[in-house]
């Protein structure tokens, strides 16, 4: 017996991989039969998506889900979302990698002694460069928190430069790359003077595990591969929540990199 | 008939300076091509330096370049001491009619000292290689035969290079007698920060600049979007040419795990090339190269750029291969030296906008 029923836009079942991740996780969620009255409302990130989600509130959804969810202003859909209860949770390519959770923690605890923090995004041809960029910061303000001077240097049908610095100085370099050759991912690294941490995330298109890896003086660790990509692991979040009564803070994180994305234009 | 003019016979090597360089990098190297290549006599203004650097290859030493240019037993000569001297002992092995010249990087200073280097090595015909090892890598070797047009196709490149201490690769490659004293610059003053910039680029992106340059058919246009010093000594420099995006990143740190990769990636193809670290012998550079969806692996090989170098020292000798052209060694130069300029230039820039918004 499904819990919660489902019912999602044929943009964001496309997107979010939906048909998949419900049938992934069969005791916790299952198809609406009655459309009107499902529990979960699946919808696509694109411009006004946050309209869209406060419409779903008001319908009576118990859980959101937007996928690829574009920069937008975000606070009014929080406040919505707190006073109803209601869960919404963000399917975001990288930042919503299950490892993303052991790599933040990683990544935190050495940036006071970071010397350098350098993050590579790579898209295939195609892919529109203000979505790579957004993309690309979800992940790096997950792991690493909010980035100052954070600042465009160049942008090119090819890919683009970006700067800014952490809290403690260290310089902190973006880069985004379209091409075919390379499987999309983001690569994370920051160094330390004595090791560092590596992070890697793979897109969702199949559960290929992220890689974490911390090295220090006694070694290098590679936290334990997780086979789930990150649609799945967001419907299990929001299972999570629904079952314990709980919100999360996706809209609040993500009001963050709305914030940096708006500094950069 | 001397010895001299038999082709078969073993090639004598000098070298001048005696340093870490030459202990750990080149007297390995050449310990392991023993049957091309015999140290003959060893030059350093250290005279106890260059006695007991000798007498670990059984050589003649000594202490004046004259003494080493004038030996007969010397066919080959490595220019190995402090980079202020290289362009003028350049000169001079080439005038001394020697068979070839290795010179560590970097090959000059300036742009000046290149075109009297050029002129003298069209004179002479004595051929000149550069010790950026990572051309002669049997690993970026293969790569290169089989990247077919990646070069004209890149869109971007990227050199990232994380160096442990290196007195822990000397250590691993030989007994070192000699070591630099190390210092703890002031990094709040703003032309410290500019020298150690200077430094980055003249003497560790130098190693790669002449791969990136192979993928840059428009280096002369190079520019600098922003440079910025990491501690305790690195750079993080995002250049632009009007085709290509170029990075290049360092720390120098006392992290046990070394990194010293090249990329370049076009639309549809994509090379990175790991190196071994510096000093020690390691073998090779593996290349892996992506085509579509097929992906190519060259190497690892049991030998490094270092021996590459003394391998193609003893072709260049023997006349067995023809030296590169000394305009593409200028190229080179020329290029690392518009960087390592407009580095510093932009950390002025920056300092006196800051500056301007203070006062
Ligand atoms: N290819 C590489 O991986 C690599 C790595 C490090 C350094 N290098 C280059 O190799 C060279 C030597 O490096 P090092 O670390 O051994 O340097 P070093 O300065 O520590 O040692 C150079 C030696 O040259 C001697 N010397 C000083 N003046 C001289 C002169 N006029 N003529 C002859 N000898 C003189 C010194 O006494 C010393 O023993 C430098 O040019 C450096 O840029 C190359």
């Amino acid at each position: 017996m499904s819990q919660y029923t489902v019912r999602a836009t044929p943009e964001a079942r496309e997107a979010g991989a939906i048909t998949l991740s419900v049938a992934s996780l069969p005791e916790s969620f299952g198809p609406a039969g009655d459309y009107d009255n499902a529990h979960v409302h699946a919808i696509a990130g694109h411009a006004g998506w946050t309209t869209e989600a406060a419409r779903a509130i008001s319908a009576g959804a118990r859980g959101v889900v937007v996928v690829n969810p574009a920069p937008e202003d975000t606070d009014d859909l929080d406040d919505a979302a707190q006073q109803n209860g209601t869960v919404v949770v963000l399917d975001q390519r990288w930042a919503s990698n299950p490892a993303a959770t052991a790599a933040e923690v990683a990544v935190r605890s050495m940036a006071g002694r970071a010397a350098v923090l350098d993050v590579v995004a790579t898209a295939p041809l195609g892919t529109d460069i203000g979505a790579l960029i957004a993309d690309q910061l979800a992940a790096v303000v997950r792991l690493a928190g909010p980035l100052g001077n954070l600042k465009l240097l160049d942008r090119r049908q090819n890919g683009y430069t970006a700067t800014a610095v952490l809290a403690n100085g260290a310089p902190v370099a973006l880069q985004g790359i379209i091409s075919d050759a390379r499987p999309a991912s983001v690569n994370i690294t920051m160094l330390t003077d004595d090791g560092g941490a590596r992070v890697t995330l793979p897109d969702p298109v199949a559960a290929w595990p992220a890689t974490v890896k911390v090295t220090g003086p006694q070694g290098e660790l590679l936290v334990p591969t997780i086979y789930e990509s990150a649609h799945r692991t967001t419907w299990r979040r929001l299972k999570e929540h629904l079952d314990a009564g709980t919100l999360p803070s996706d809209l609040r994180q993500f009001a963050a990199v709305s914030e940096a994305i708006a500094s950069l234009t | 008939m001397s010895s001299h003019t038999d082709a078969t016979r073993i090639l004598g090597v000098g070298i001048l300076g005696a340093g870490p360089v030459t202990q750990a990098i080149h007297l390995p190297s050449l310990a392991r091509l023993g049957h091309i290549l015999a140290v003959r006599h060893i030059m350093d203004v250290d005279p106890t330096v260059a006695e007991s650097v000798a007498a670990r290859v059984g050589a003649a030493h000594s202490t004046s370049i004259d003494a080493l240019l004038g030996d007969p037993d010397v066919d080959i000569v490595a220019i190995c001491s402090p980079h202020q001297f290289h362009a003028e002992q350049v000169i001079a092995a080439c005038r001394a009619g020697k068979k070839a010249v290795l010179c560590e990087k970097p090959f000059a200073m300036n742009a000046d000292e290149a075109a009297r280097i050029s002129a003298v090595s069209q004179e002479t015909a004595v051929p000149i290689i550069v010790g950026a090892m990572h051309t002669f890598d049997p690993g970026w070797i293969a790569a290169s035969e089989d990247w077919g047009e990646l070069p004209e196709h890149a869109h971007t490149i990227r050199s990232s290079i994380v160096l442990p201490p290196n007195a822990r690769f000397e250590d691993f490659a030989t007994e070192i007698i000699t070591r630099p004293a190390g210092a703890a610059p002031d990094y709040s003053d703003p032309e410290v920060i500019k020298g150690a910039l200077r430094g980055g680029v003249m003497g560790l992106a130098i190693h790669d600049l002449p791969l990136i340059r192979r993928f840059t058919p428009d280096f002369k246009d190079v520019e600098v979007l922003e440079a910025r010093h990491v501690r305790p000594f690195g750079y993080v420099i995002s250049l632009r040419t009007p085709t290509r995006s170029i990075e290049l990143r360092a720390a120098m740190n006392n992290t046990w795990k070394p990194e010293w990769s090249f990329e370049a990636v076009s639309d549809d193809a994509a090379l990175r090339i790991d190196f071994t670290p510096s000093y020690v012998q390691a073998g090779s550079a593996v290349a892996t190269l992506t085509q579509g969806t097929r992906t190519t692996v060259h190497g690892p090989f049991e030998h490094n750029g270092y021996e590459g170098e003394w391998r193609e020292l003893a072709a260049l000798a023997t006349g067995e291969k023809q030296p590169p052209s000394a305009q593409s060694l200028i190229d080179d130069l020329t290029f690392a030296l518009d960087i390592a300029e407009a580095t510093v230039t932009h950390v002025d820039t920056r300092n006196a906008v800051v500056e301007g918004a203070r006062a």
